[in-house]
């Protein structure tokens, strides 16, 4: 993950704001300060960020969590509106999650905090909150809803189950270390339970960091480097941040989809073409025609025998953007492992809980997935049995809340 | 003996604690006042939801107060557009019980330190609440403090959990006055 989470614009403003954390006494000004900070940050040079022990700040131009690096421990929460009819109700919750959030990330007691001593800074500690589909059925909200932003259709390969599914208010909570993640979900789930219930809770890990603590892509439980091909720079900023409607600027949207692996029939597939699978070497990350892993990957290039060196249907060229009109999305890979117990015995699964974010859902991810649907070498060893789509807004100013311009444009 | 003892000292402040206040305070949600911009900082604000209660006429106020300043500050009033009536208030133990009272003369906000309004401890109580509050609703405070600044602060309603009930199970003498909320 490393290119792709530098964040050339965020560090400047992290700098300048991220110590805030105070919920009282604002001034009507704060607001318009923040966006004119925005519009004054010079661009920082692109530099991977450390992964462990960073402080995020919620009053960003765009949320935490996105673009900024994998911690080792993620989770998400999916919510469902108790009366998703009416709006007031899911104002309220956000309010209550933005001074959350705001002091969750500043490592200081939420209000009304019942275990005010978890709370630590330095902990890497980001909270994303998402708005699904329903949200945008609210009484005139139908025309702020961001473009391209659409439910994924069941594709063919898809095995999909309910309860792995969907939701109209989704927190992602990443950190460093389960404790802090488990203490923030806490304090979330609390709140919000007046206004939703849990629909489902998911999440993983990622190993982001080498053994001497560097940033580096990590690896997917089949062995491979996930995230390779992420945009970083410039390149991110066009793929992932939505410029409109005016109320979503700076944000983006995200598709969850929950891809059980077969771990079995991994194991018993030959090193050789577990690599042709992908078009990529396993220890590396290498495309099979380069030398690096950063090596863009040469899609033509032939074996002695006139072969494609990266097969028709290896995964990395099924997803390369010059077979997809250039169309890309930023990955974020959590790592899972689940198990339930029964009468019949304790069932293992793994798998990971694919994070795809992109500016426009229906134009960049959707011809991709569809795509892939159609030919991937990796179905033979995958099934995805989880999908859910989230409008995920941008960064709200200190003492404002998420989203806030959607329901008081 | 809860009521007796926030009568007794309502009383008290009545006619102690109300002279530090430089000037009458205007109704809540008027124009701000000439009073000068508080130098202390409130953080984590938030109110305790009444609905459900067995009395909803009254809560608490809790935040942390953060005095950056050199000399002692102390928060020596409240109002608020939801309760006509507003004190600062202490727990202490007496005959071996937490009981609350007025914290006559207001409490302290340390120099360079925190002062914690919270359960169990110093809160800001809402008395004779206009209407109930649930979950998710924003209480605009205003605070008072010793120097004459005030603060504004928009705290969220949460639900409370404590499992004593200090702030349902007084309720409001018709010796009270509102007076000293200078509402």
């Amino acid at each position: 993950m490393t290119g792709a989470t530098a964040e050339p614009a965020g560090l400047g403003r992290r700098a300048v704001l991220g110590s805030s954390a105070a919920v009282g006494g604002l001034a009507v000004g704060s607001t318009l300060g923040w966006f004119g900070g925005q519009a004054g940050s010079p661009a920082a040079p692109v530099t991977p960020e450390a992964v462990i022990r960073q402080r995020y700040s919620p009053h960003e131009l765009h949320q935490a969590g996105i673009s900024t690096p994998t911690p080792a421990v993620t989770r998400l929460l999916s919510f469902r509106l108790r009366t998703p009819r009416v709006a007031a109700e899911l104002t309220k919750l956000l309010r209550l999650w933005s001074g959350d959030i705001e002091a969750l990330m500043a490592g200081a007691p939420i209000p009304g905090d019942t275990a005010p001593d978890m709370a630590q800074a330095g902990v890497s500690l980001s909270v994303t909150v998402g708005l699904g589909p329903r949200v945008f059925e609210l009484p005139g909200l139908a025309s702020r809803r961001p473009s391209g932003y659409v439910e994924v259709p069941a594709m063919a390969h898809d095995r999909l189950q309910d309860r792995w599914s969907g939701g109209d208010v989704l927190a992602i909570v990443a950190a460093d270390d389960p404790t802090t993640v488990a203490y923030a979900s806490r304090r979330l789930e609390r709140d919000a339970a007046t206004f939703a219930t849990l629909a489902w809770v998911q999440g993983g890990s990622w190993r982001g960091t080498d053994s001497a603590g560097q940033p580096v892509t990590g690896r997917n439980l089949f062995g491979q480097l996930d995230g390779t091909a992420n945009p970083s720079g410039a390149d991110l900023e066009a793929v992932v941040w939505a410029s409109g409607p005016a109320w979503f600027a700076g944000g983006t949207t995200l598709v969850v989809r929950r891809i059980e692996l077969d771990l079995d029939f991994w194991d018993a597939t030959t090193r050789e073409r577990q690599e042709k699978v992908i078009g990529r070497r396993l220890d590396s990350g290498a495309p099979l025609t380069g030398s690096h892993e950063r090596d863009d990957l040469d899609l033509t290039a032939l074996d002695a025998a006139g072969r494609p060196l990266i097969a028709l249907d290896a995964h990395a060229r099924r997803a390369h953007p010059s077979v997809n009109g250039g169309r890309r999305i930023l990955r974020r890979g959590l790592n899972y492992t689940h198990t339930e117990g029964g009468h019949r015995g304790v069932v293992p699964s793994a798998g990971l809980v694919f994070l795809s974010f992109q500016a426009d859902l229906a134009n960049q991810y959707l011809p991709l997935q569809t795509s892939l649907d159609q030919r991937d070498a990796l179905h033979d060893w995958t099934a995805t049995i989880g999908s859910a789509v989230f409008a995920i807004p941008p960064g709200f100013g200190p003492g404002d809340w998420l989203a806030r311009g959607l329901f008081e444009p | 003996m809860k009521k007796s003892l926030v009568t007794l000292f309502t009383l008290l402040a009545l006619a102690g604690c109300t002279g530090g206040i430089a000037a009458p305070m205007t109704s809540a949600g008027s124009t701000p006042s000439a009073s000068a911009a508080s130098p202390i900082i409130a953080e984590a604000a938030w109110v305790r939801a009444t609905t459900g209660a067995t009395n909803a006429s009254m809560t608490g106020a809790f935040m942390s107060l953060v005095n950056p300043g050199e000399t002692e500050i102390r928060l020596v009033g409240a109002s608020t557009s939801v309760a006509p009536m507003v004190q600062i208030h202490e727990m202490v133990s007496v005959d071996g019980a937490m009981v609350m009272q007025e914290a006559t003369g207001g409490v302290a906000i340390p120099v360079g330190g925190h002062l914690h309004l919270k359960p169990g401890s110093y809160h800001v109580m809402l008395m004779m609440l206009k209407a109930p509050l649930a979950v998710g609703d924003q209480v605009p405070l205003t605070l008072r403090f010793s120097d004459g600044s005030q603060l504004e602060v928009n705290a969220p309603v949460k639900a409370f959990v404590e499992e004593e009930d200090h702030y349902h199970s007084a309720s409001p003498s018709p010796s009270m006055s509102p007076s000293s909320t200078g509402s």
